[in-house]
């Protein structure tokens, strides 16, 4: 009993999670108008092309054999080829993949590390000027579509003042040469100044989101009888908030935080579109765009697996925080 | 008979000296129309939320019989979309104008067009009052399809728990793990890329949020005595569903569900912005942004419109939302 | 006699809401001296637990102390005068808040909350909690609080005291969740314990064992106590002196058995008639009629006389004086209620309710009966 049998039950509940992801995207995909082999070989190929092209691709087979075989490929880390880039769809994702998950994780840092002072202050500063400003700024930011701000911030930032550049991710380890600086120092400088507004176009929302979260969440256990109880033994305001009702506060944050994965990756779709990233969301975007099966399928299982696996993570945290959670069943 | 001075003339007896005291943790989920309503009228931001609400549901109303019943009737030349929609000389239209305060590149601003003028000539403030329509209604649409879909679910996992209640659970949560914009986007290519398919795609990936939220009070409700005692009485369960469980949970319901026509409104713009939504020349906000693009660097007011068009919607019902949250949280209340 | 160690003066706090002003205490006055075991009796809505916070000055928006002094072992914790041109403000001899936290919270008085469930912080071990309040009270070292906090757990009788120290909340049942903060208070070695209703939330039989166990260790270790309840039962087996409260005021305060067997509030009469009691045998119990008022609206004159079998029309009208009744030999037996003053209750007729059962004329005679004798003639009862 305890954590490490309440991490693999998590991970073991994942995988029927990642089969049904799976599941319907293959046959969403499936259910897509057009016909592959046109788009690859042009409108009118000839009988043999399209045939062999079929033959090439499995094509020819029937829906549910197509679907095991994919599955059993899947298992095997083989997600197929793109038809649109003729590489294989790991090797496509593989490169695209560390640029979204930098922009993803630099998002949840900026909206952690912003959010959870914001919102504490806030609650201190309960019905004061202080925390009626932090309510509109949250209440504005949950309201703003994130790649509108994407747009006002490259307006500002990028058009009318040259601060940052409009345009790309540098990964922070990538070769000096490649990127056109100096030094590995230089390197990354440059990826930090990409980073920064799309940064904040993305990780807004959930800032703000999380803010709120935090600010009612330090609200309520601020009210908790063992908060009275703790001030009834004379313990400093200060060590109250930072000690004995800090930890419980986060717990709806972290919850949410898991919740938040899902809207956090489409927000990457849409930032990526408006700074012209070069990440997994622009590869879905031409993949679908293209109907190229394999890669649609294989991104978003990808996607997916991301997905599962931060709300794994988010699960673990907050069972780490909150003893009574591996005693009881998950909800 | 009997008179008593300053108190509530409660008419029952207590019948001991020892009360018990009340729970403080139950929630007041049996909340009515009237207390409701009688709520959000003293909070003035949720107000304004209903206020701004109002407005654009009237501009949307507008323009949905402007573009809609003016031509059956065969009144099209009365339609101010046929007006401004599209400028029927192309060499002439007055393309990307600034607002009426200011200048650029491509000419001055002027009070005919006082929000300036698209790419192809159209008058945006046009364009974003008709936007106004497809951003009401199909945040409506899809949260009511989530809201009804994910009850049936909900109410019925959590009301019969077990088996039915792990598989529709996961079920939920696979729908939930799919990236929403990813799952929409693949769902409208396959079915189609227009409005009607953006609704349904967004109410489907909604689900889960009602699910999640009226499970859990179908699970806390379930446990209550008078179900018990429905039971008991041999009502049938799916009119104690009906009858008893989802009635009592209408007070987070309704909050989530506006709070929720502000999230679809958001994610149908982000569709329209990378193409999956109102095809051109229809206006949607996103769509427009999208648009606007091309033309930052030489006429960034374009940018501008749209988007705060859907802040401002948004903030409205988020608004609305949080004042209704905070009227029926018994707890904030105390 | 020596002097009191806690005395509460005409102490009033009130909750200013959007509804009105509930004036949850209103003007109380009581004692408890050096190792006594005060009980502080009401039912919901009386205010005792308000008094109680009062006393710790814990009491949040939207309530507020706004009268009364809190002597307690001569430092002013409350006290609120009334300035020359009419306003009320704490006195510069009451202690500022930092004061009450570092000297007095924890360290001189020690509270024990109602709900053990909620009182602990369920991220934290329990050991822990207990530590840091030790450590912080009583000076002593991070180690030395830990041994203490163990004696201290094995002494409310908690087994295998070391192993729990390491156990979380939610590991404890409820009895033994409240033992730890009887623990937790007592470790502090406060001069006096304020138990804010800390059987309520328990089964019978671990009330029984609480109680046993508070009697055992109140008798050890001389610490006094204030213990706030709802329940008769439990003030007649520990409490030496009993403090009956109604709507915000002391109605009856007396010593446990004058309270029991020499009652002189009617309110205090109709709660002991409501419940079973082990010396006497009735026919049927007999319940107090009408609930509480609300406190922001009381009656008029005498709180109870909406509810008192025995109320005249003079009640309505007159506010009566907390005053000692008791005769020159025996214990102080205060009682407020006009029945002792001369203001002519006898001469005054009876008040027309519910709970007096009377109908046109005659005042039937209330014991043990559930007051349907309609229509039985006759003049006034002869008290």
């Amino acid at each position: 009993m305890g954590r490490a049998q309440y991490t693999i039950r998590r991970i073991l509940q994942a995988i029927p999670v990642l089969l049904g992801v799976v599941t319907i995207t293959y046959f969403l995909m499936e259910a897509m108008p057009g016909d592959p082999v046109s788009i690859m070989l042009g409108p009118s190929p000839s009988a043999q092309q399209a045939a062999a092209i079929r033959a090439k691709y499995g094509l020819d087979q029937p829906l549910w054999l197509r679907y095991l075989n994919y599955l059993w490929d899947v298992v095997q880390l083989d997600l197929g080829t793109s038809l649109y880039y003729e590489v294989p769809v790991t090797q496509k994702i593989l490169e695209r993949m560390p640029v979204t998950i930098l922009l993803l994780v630099s998002s949840f840092t900026f909206a952690i590390v912003t959010s959870v002072p914001l919102g504490i202050i806030s609650a201190q500063r309960r019905n004061k000027p202080t925390d009626h400003v932090a309510r509109v700024v949250a209440l504005l930011g949950v309201s703003t579509p994130s790649f509108w701000i994407g747009l006002v911030l490259i307006i500002l930032f990028a058009y009318q003042v040259s601060w940052f550049p409009a345009t790309k991710l540098v990964l922070p380890w990538a070769s000096p040469a490649a990127v056109g600086v100096d030094s590995r120092f230089d390197v990354l400088v440059t990826s930090l100044h990409h980073l920064v507004l799309p940064t904040i176009s993305l990780g807004t929302l959930q800032m703000a989101a999380l803010t709120r979260i935090e600010r009612s969440s330090m609200l309520e256990v601020l009210g908790e009888e063992y908060v009275k109880l703790a001030r009834a033994y004379g313990v400093k305001e200060t060590t109250i908030l930072r000690k004995h009702a800090f930890r419980n506060a986060q717990l709806p944050l972290i919850t949410l935080l898991g919740l938040q994965l899902t809207s956090a990756i489409g927000g990457a779709v849409l930032t990526e579109t408006v700074f012209s990233i070069n990440g997994m969301g622009t590869l879905i975007i031409t993949a679908i765009n293209n109907q190229d099966f394999a890669l649609v399928v294989g991104t978003t299982l990808v996607l997916g697996l991301v997905f599962v696996v931060g709300v794994i993570i988010t699960d673990l945290s907050y069972a780490y925080i909150d003893p009574r959670v591996t005693f009881e069943d998950a909800d | 008979m009997a008179t008593t001075t300053g108190s509530d003339a409660d008419s029952r007896t207590e019948s001991d000296a020892q009360p018990a005291e009340a729970d403080p943790e139950q929630p007041a989920a049996n909340v009515g129309w009237r207390y409701t309503v009688s709520q959000v009228r003293r909070d003035p931001t949720a107000l304004a939320g209903l206020g701004i609400i109002g407005i654009a549901t009237l501009v949307a109303v507008v323009a949905f019989l402007d573009q809609t019943v003016l031509p059956i009737v065969g009144m099209e030349q009365y339609t101010i979309a046929q007006a401004v929609w599209m400028s029927p000389n192309a060499e002439v239209a007055p393309q990307l104008l600034p607002p009426a305060w200011t200048t650029n590149v491509f000419g001055e601003g002027t009070w005919a067009h006082p929000l300036g003028t698209d790419d192809r000539g159209r008058d945006i403030l046009s364009r974003v009052f008709y936007g106004t329509r497809i951003a009401i209604s199909v945040g409506v649409i899809a949260t009511t399809i989530a809201l009804v879909a994910g009850t049936v679910v909900g109410s019925v996992a959590g009301y019969y728990g077990g088996r039915i209640d792990d598989v529709l659970m996961r079920a939920v949560e696979t729908l939930y793990a799919i990236p929403f914009l990813v799952l929409v986007i693949v769902f409208m290519v396959a079915f189609g890329r227009d409005l009607t398919f953006a609704m349904i795609g967004v109410g489907i990936a909604n689900i889960p949020t009602f699910a999640r939220l009226i499970r859990s009070r179908v699970l806390s409700v379930r446990e209550e005595d008078y179900i018990e005692a429905a039971r008991a009485a041999g009502v049938r369960d799916r009119n104690i569903i009906f009858r008893h469980v989802i009635p009592n949970s209408f007070a987070p319901v309704l909050v989530q569900a506006t709070l929720q026509i502000g999230v679809a409104i958001l994610i149908v713009a982000g569709l329209s912005f990378l193409g999956f939504g109102a095809q051109p020349p229809t206006p949607s906000w996103g769509q427009m942004l999208s648009q606007s693009r091309d033309y930052m660097l030489p006429d960034p007011w374009f940018s501008i419109w749209p988007g705060m068009a859907i802040l401002i919607t948004v903030v409205g019902f988020n608004l609305l939302g949080d004042g209704l949250r905070d009227a029926l949280d018994p707890r904030i209340n105390n | 006699m020596s002097e009191p160690l806690l005395t509460v003066e005409n102490l009033k706090t009130q909750f200013f809401t959007e509804e009105g002003t509930v004036r949850a205490v209103d003007g109380v006055n009581f004692e408890v001296n050096e190792g006594e075991l005060v009980g502080l009796v009401g039912e919901s809505g009386a205010g005792k637990s308000v008094a109680a916070q009062s006393i710790m000055r814990l009491v949040e928006e939207p309530g507020r102390i706004v009268d009364g002094t809190v002597t307690f072992d001569g430092k002013k914790l409350v006290d609120i005068v009334e300035t020359p041109d009419g306003r009320m403000e704490e006195s510069d001899e009451m202690l500022s808040n930092r004061e009450m936290r570092e000297q007095v919270r924890g360290r001189e008085i020690a509270i024990v909350f109602q709900d053990p469930m909620e009182s602990l912080n369920p991220v934290f071990k329990v050991g822990a909690q207990l530590r840091e309040f030790i450590e912080l009270n009583r000076g002593v070292s991070e180690s030395e609080a830990k041994t203490i906090a163990v004696d201290m757990l094995r002494e409310v009788g908690i087994p295998e005291p070391e192993a729990r120290y390491d156990d979380y909340p939610h590991e404890f049942s409820g009895g033994m969740r409240q033992r730890v903060l009887i623990a937790m208070a007592l470790a502090c070695e406060p001069r006096l314990i304020i138990a804010d209703e800390p059987t309520t939330a328990l089964d019978v039989t671990v009330e029984g064992q609480i109680l046993d166990l508070v009697s055992d260790l109140q008798e050890r270790y001389d610490t006094a106590f204030l213990w706030v309840t709802h329940d008769m039962g439990v003030v007649a087996e520990i409490c030496d002196r009993v403090n009956v409260m109604y709507l915000g005021e002391v109605v009856e305060e007396a010593d446990v058995d004058d309270l029991f067997h020499d009652t002189r509030h009617p309110y205090t009469e109709a709660l002991l008639r409501s419940m079973p009691r082990p010396d006497r045998a009735v026919e049927s119990l007999d319940p107090i009629k009408g609930v509480m008022p609300e406190a922001i609206n009381p009656p008029s004159g005498c709180r109870f006389h909406t509810r008192c079998p025995e109320a005249r029309e003079a009640c309505k009208e007159f506010h009566p004086e907390f005053q000692d009744v008791s005769d020159a030999d025996e214990a102080p037996h205060s009682v407020s209620c006009i029945k002792y003053e001369a203001v002519g209750y006898e001469d005054s007729d009876p008040l027309e309710t519910e709970a007096t059962g009377a109908f046109a004329g005659g005042l039937a005679d209330m014991r043990g009966d559930d007051g349907s004798a309609a229509g039985v003639p006759g003049g006034e009862a002869d008290e």
